[in-house]
């Protein structure tokens, strides 16, 4: 068994990093040690300040240091439009890609009730407020298309029905530049259910 | 034992992330029973076989190991996934939470497997809920030895008359209830719908599922069921 030593706890603490193996944690530790001690000490600062400050914005749940995140806080966005999606990062990719400009919720998963998670836990009285408030008109859902996924876009199709507000869900298929042959048939049979005109 | 090239008939009833790229799922397989495998690798490359692990999807699986973890070595579809939706989707999770709690690793339950499937087969044709449910769980209750006779009387195996009442306990079978017996009395209609597999009324959709209710309650322990949760809020979201 290693030595307790503050070098092997470094190691062994840099294992929570995803990814990271105890030959990487390893490497990662030497590196900052011999090469990188600003980096490190700058790492390690802003970690803890992250760690300590950074919660879930009063508003869509995504992660903000503030009491209600940049995009909540931004009067300039569409309030007809609000998007769920299950992940913060999701907010993040969405942005870059497509010129969505109406406002998020963030669920931080989806239902999955054999490991206790319901609607309470994924904030969807908070959502159901949103919507009660009467601003928003379409809902879309940006969630994935598994199971767990769908069970809970039905859910909140559900609520969404009992407050009048239109539910759209983004489409799913065959990825750009894929050929058919090589998709699987669940892929397959929703690109094909959701097919469009030309 | 196994069919197609040393290949079992799967259903995942549960599954979670494990590490950065494979999947833990819980297996319910026919002749074999529930048991848990680790899916290697299963959510990375361009054609993960996380799209295929899910609940719900009818699977061909190979697998490989001694102990109480197996590994999946394949993974192919059976048959299209059970088309699931609205409150049919928290009735299928229902199921996969009864098999979770009730159903031991390990322990084959054949006709419970066949059950299983046919009662999916059901919810995915737009089956009335409740009497799916309620064949499910008495079939359940069967298999593992639980299950009181519904349309026999415990002392003497008189059959239950449709216009008499009662009791059903855990453990105790079918009992005539007292006139002045109190609200768990069951009438003798529904038991016999129940053990017939026939429809069950409104009033008697009601009365089952409270039995069922007080049936399972002893092998399920204090723990509350989460889907039976959800359906509830569910179905409270729809009255509103
Ligand atoms: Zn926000």
């Amino acid at each position: 068994m290693a030595e307790r030593t503050l070098l092997n706890q470094l190691i062994d603490a840099l294992r929570c990093l995803p990814g990271v193996g105890p030959k990487s944690a390893q490497r990662i530790a030497f590196h900052l040690l011999e090469r990188d001690r600003d980096g490190g000490s700058r790492l390690a600062r802003v970690m803890g300040e992250a760690m300590a400050r950074i919660r879930r914005c009063s508003r869509c749940r995504t992660l903000s240091e503030h009491e209600q995140c940049g995009l909540c806080a931004n009067p300039n966005r569409d309030p007809s439009l609000l998007c769920v999606v299950e992940q913060p990062s999701e907010i993040v990719a969405i942005e870059h890609a497509t010129d969505f400009r109406g406002y998020y919720f963030v669920l931080g998963g989806h239902l999955s009730p054999l490991d206790g998670i319901g609607p309470a836990e994924l904030g969807l009285d908070l959502l159901e407020a949103r919507l009660r408030e009467g601003q928003v008109t379409e809902l879309i859902l940006a969630i994935s298309p598994t199971v767990e996924g769908s069970v809970t876009a039905q859910y909140i199709a559900e609520c969404a029905g009992a407050a009048a507000v239109h539910v759209t869900r983004i489409a799913h298929g065959v990825p750009l530049g894929g050929e058919l042959e090589h998709v699987d048939g669940g892929t397959l049979a929703l690109a094909f259910s959701g097919r469009r005109t030309l | 034992m196994s069919g197609a090239g040393g290949l079992l008939r799967a259903l995942v009833l549960h599954r979670r992330d494990y590490g950065n790229t494979s999947l833990l799922v819980e297996l319910f397989a026919q002749g074999q029973g529930r048991f848990p495998a680790i899916a290697k690798g299963a959510r990375r490359g361009r054609r993960p076989t996380s799209a295929l692990l899910q609940p719900f999807q009818p699977l061909w699986v190979g697998v490989v190991g001694r102990g109480e973890v197996l590994t999946l070595t394949r993974v192919e579809a059976a048959a299209r996934p059970f088309d699931l939706g609205g409150p049919a989707l928290p009735c299928a999770f229902y199921l996969n939470e009864l098999l979770m709690r009730l159903l031991g690793r390990h322990d084959p339950q054949a006709p419970i497997f066949a059950f299983y499937h046919a009662a999916l087969g059901e919810l995915a044709a737009g089956a009335h809920l409740d009497s799916v449910l309620r064949q499910f769980e008495l079939r359940l209750l069967e298999g593992l030895g639980y299950a009181p006779s519904l349309d026999l009387v415990v002392d003497g195996g008189t059959p239950v008359a449709p216009d008499r009442h009662y009791l059903v306990e855990p453990g105790r079978g079918t009992r005539a209830a007292p006139a002045a017996a109190a609200g768990e009395r069951v009438s003798g209609a529904t038991l016999l719908a129940l053990a017939r597999g026939e429809a069950l009324a409104p009033a008697q959709a009601r009365e089952a599922r409270a039995l069922f209710r007080r049936l399972l309650q002893p092998h399920l322990g204090p723990k509350p069921l989460k889907s039976r949760e959800l359906f509830r809020q569910w179905r409270g979201g729809r009255q509103e």
